[in-house]
Formats: structure tokens, sequence, C-alpha cells
């Protein structure tokens, strides 16, 4: 039994998993403070992500130096590139954090609309639900509730669609045009974290299976990938 | 990636604009493998040796493809040198040992009362774990095979070749009066290859060729492999994984069943491309010994 190897491998994999809560963290930060307009918690969100980086180079690190040294094969292997490919879906969720977080500031002192708040109080827990449900799947080895993923991400995108209408809807508001519109890209930055959770759950399906596959393909999408 | 706006885009309307010059992909080809493009040079058939009344190996099928390199791995015990030996009929040297079951060269049964085992080494040429040259001249050694099998023309021809072929020849082009025990043992191994390709081989056996070895000179004879799979077919038994990994298009892993009674019998585990074995493994007890946790 290679003792050393195994325990760097569960490291790996519970670092992985500390990286998951600490973006949720940041996701429910970024998502309070939109909602009340905080601009003292999105600074907070703003600095909190060096964590979310900190995490991410060392994850990155470690993986380079578990394949020079180790030379994993088989599920090791797997394992190794699934976890290198969803620590970056990982920080990529963490940044768009940081710009709604950054967008938050930026109309602060904007007259908004509860409507479309309340449109993102929704998307954004569907968001925090997918993260939660990738990052489970992924402990757990669990295809099926990794592949459940695109499901909840199209509930996220009908959000997406919603609130585009909404703020177009907005035209007659003169008043609300500046804030509509960058909440259209914090509409975006929410629906792209759906898609990066679907992206960790695919890689779940790989270290699975050995078969990566797009659960959904955006270039394809009269026919399912599954 | 799932893009909602690509999606969208997508649903609206369908891409009439070429981006030119991007040929149409092929089909990816995942069912077509190395094991079913490759024509078998041997075609093993519930084979197995005995030793006395120990079984050593147990019931083996499988095909060996020609003009490839198929890497045998397994832990010590397994049975993996006792079947590369049934290739070349070396087994018959030990008197105990007994195969059954059958080895098909070229669809010709191997092990037929009228097939003259001298006639199968010729063809089917073996590499040891450690350099054995003889205590003669580079150049004797090399021609030794070729004097005793009467092809005595073109002989400096065939020694050339057969250096060159195995990577050699620059190194010993002027000294090959020299005692062949003066090479390094890199050399010598790399000695033993062109002794065995001087004869025209078809098969070449190579049962751990580079264990004695230093990495520079394993990478030199790895190297050849490659080179030499363009014209024979090579079947290789090898300790090391990574090795097998580089070197092998097919690899079969051999394991051990221990019987009640205590006895150890190799048995062929899983047999499959190399990439397989090495990424998803069908069977448990492969995956435990390529990763390090079994074996």
């Amino acid at each position: 039994m290679r003792t050393g190897f195994q325990h760097e491998l569960d490291q790996l994999e519970a670092d992985l998993q500390e990286e998951g809560e600490i973006v949720l963290r940041s996701l429910r930060g970024a998502l309070n403070a939109l909602e009340s307009q905080d601009v003292e918690l999105a600074d907070e969100v703003i600095a909190f992500d060096d964590e979310v980086d900190d995490r991410y180079h060392g994850l990155e690190k470690r993986i380079e130096q578990l394949l020079a040294r180790q030379t994993p094969v088989a599920t090791d292997l797997r394992l190794v590139l699934a976890v290198l490919h969803s620590n970056m879906h990982l920080e990529r969720i963490g940044d768009q954090c940081v710009t709604i977080a950054k967008l938050t500031k930026l109309t602060s002192h904007l007259e908004t609309k509860r409507s479309l708040i309340e449109g993102f109080e929704e998307m954004g827990w569907r968001a925090e639900e997918m993260l939660r449900v990738a990052m489970e799947g992924f402990a757990n080895r669990d295809v099926v509730a990794a592949r459940s993923l695109s499901d909840l991400d199209e509930l996220i995108d009908r959000g997406n669609r919603s609130i585009t209408k909404q703020v177009l809807a907005l035209a007659g508001e003169p008043g609300l045009q500046e804030w509509g519109m960058r909440m259209i890209v914090v509409s975006r930055c929410l629906e792209r974290i759906g898609d990066n959770a679907v992206d960790i759950g695919e890689q779940t399906e790989y270290l699975v299976t050995g078969d990566f596959q797009e659960f959904t393909d955006a270039s394809h999408p009269e026919g399912r990938a599954l | 990636m799932t893009g909602e706006d690509e999606m969208e885009i997508a649903q609206a309307e369908q891409p009439t604009v070429r981006l030119g010059g991007v040929e149409a992909a092929q089909p990816a080809e995942s069912e077509t493998t190395v094991a079913t493009l490759a024509r078998p040079i041997f075609e093993v058939s519930k084979l197995s040796v005995d030793y006395g009344t120990h079984r050593a190996l147990a019931d083996v099928t499988m095909d060996i493809n020609e003009k490839s390199v198929t890497a045998f791995i397994g832990p010590s015990g397994c049975g993996k040198s006792t079947f590369i030996r049934c290739f070349n009929r070396m087994n018959d040297l030990i008197p105990s040992a007994h195969v059954s079951g059958r080895v098909d060269y070229h669809g010709q049964d191997l092990y037929a009362p009228a097939v003259e085992p001298v006639e199968v080494r010729k063809l089917v040429g073996m590499v040891f774990q450690k350099p054995n040259p003889f205590p003669k001249s580079i150049y004797d050694n090399v021609a030794f095979g070729p004097r005793v099998l009467r092809m005595k023309d073109g002989l400096d021809d065939r020694v050339e070749q057969a250096l060159r072929s195995a990577a050699l020849w620059d190194e010993v082009k002027d000294r090959l009066k020299t005692n062949a025990l003066s090479l390094s043992g890199g050399q010598q191994q790399r000695l033993c290859i062109a002794r065995c390709l001087a004869v025209e081989p078809d098969v070449i056996l190579m049962d751990e060729p580079a264990s004695a070895l230093d990495p520079i000179s394993t990478s030199a004879i790895e190297d050849l492999m490659h080179q030499l799979k363009t014209d024979y077919t090579i079947v290789i038994v090898t300790h090391n994984m990574q090795q097998a990994a580089r070197v092998a298009d097919m690899t079969a892993f051999f394991s051990v069943d221990v019987g009640e009674d205590g006895q150890r019998t190799g048995v062929l585990v899983e047999y499959a491309e190399t990439q397989k074995i090495f990424t998803t493994p069908s069977d448990s007890r492969t995956e435990g010994y390529v990763t390090g946790r079994f074996g």
C-alpha cells in the first residue's frame, strides 16, 4: 500500500471540499450584499476572494508535485485530473462573486426594483443549491446527482431569461435603466455559476466512469449530450 | 459548458457562415482499437504450464498482435516469465515443464510434433534480463547466430545491419574486434538485441530487458523498441509499470491465484490497450496493482 500517496490524495480532495465551502460563503456574502446594497459587505466579499485564490493556487501546486513524484494512474489519475479541473471551476465561481460584489458597489446609490431583487434571490439560492449538489456529488461519487445538475441549470437559465425580460421592460423608467443594465451582468454571473456547477458534475462523471462528456452541448442544443 | 446565451442564439438561427478551411472532423473511432486493427501473430488458447505437479500458469487465452509491442505485467510468481517462454518453446528446456493448450504462430500449431524448436527460436528470438554476451569480440557475438545457421553470405553487412538496427553501430563501428565484455551494461544489452536481430527473426521476446540498466540505457532500449516494432513483433515482460505504459500498445496483467492447498498459480486477469489498463482498468485487481495498492 502506498499509504503516503493515499494520504496526499485524501488531503487533495479535502482541500477541494474546503475550497467549495469557502466559495459558498463568498456567494452568500455577494447575494446578501446585492440584496441590501451593502457596500461594506461587498468590500468584504472582494477581499475574501484572496482566500479562494490561495486555495486554488495551493491545490494547483500540490497537483503539479503529485503528478511529478507519484505518477498516478487509473482511478488515482482520474481523481487528480478531476480535482485539477474542479479547482478551476470553483475559482471561477469565486470570480463571479467578486463581479457581483463590484456591481453592487457600483449601483449602491441607484434606485432598485423589488421584483428584480426577488428574482436574484431565487437565482442565488438555486446557484447555492447547485454548488452544494456538485460538491456532494463529487465527494460521494454520485453520478445521478451530478447529472441532475443539468436539470437544475435549466431552472437558473429560466431565471436569467426572466431577468432579461424584466430589464427590457424598464425602458419606460429612465431612473432604473442604469441599474437594470448592471443587473443584466449580475444575472449573467449567477447563470455562469450554474454552468460551473454543471462542469464540476461532468468531472464527477469522468472520475467515476472514465468518460468525459458535456451534459448539455451549447453548440448543439437540439440534441442533448446525454 | 452550457452557455445560456449561446443556447438562445443557437436556437434562434442555424449557422450559415463558414469559418473556412476547417475540415469536418472524422467521427471518433473509439471502437477502432489497436486490438481490432492489428493482425494476431500468436493465438493462445487455454494454455497452461505445469512444473511437475505444480500448475504455474492456468488457462490463458489471448492474441498477440503483429508488429506492435505487447507487455506482460504482474507481481512476482504470476507466471508472466513462464508465459513468455511459451512463445519460443524455451520451456522445453526445463525437464519437468509441461505445456498444455495451444499456441498458434501465423496459424500454425507451435507445439505440433513436426515443429523443430531450434527453428522456432530462430524466428522468435529472446533477450534476457541480464545482458549475456559471449566472451568474444563484438563482431563475433553478432555473427554467431548467422554462422551457426549457415547464413554466411554477406556476413559483414549482416553484422553491420543488425548493429545499426540495435542503435549500437555508431558506438562500436571502430572497435568491432574488441571483447564484448568491455561494453557498458546498456551497450551489452543492445548487443544482445543485435545478436537476436542478426538471424532475421520475426518476433523478439524480452524478459525484463532493462531492469539491470541505468535510466539512460533504459531509455535507449525503450526508444529502440519503438523503432523495432515497425518491422518486428515485440513481447516484453516488465516489473516496471511505467515502462509498460511508455512502450506497449497492449498490456496484459497477470496475477496469482492461491489455491486451498496453498499452491500459487498465475492467471491472466485483464488484457487490453495499454491506455485502458492505466486509465480505466476493468478489473479491480488490475486497478489495485497499477495504482500500487496490491501486489
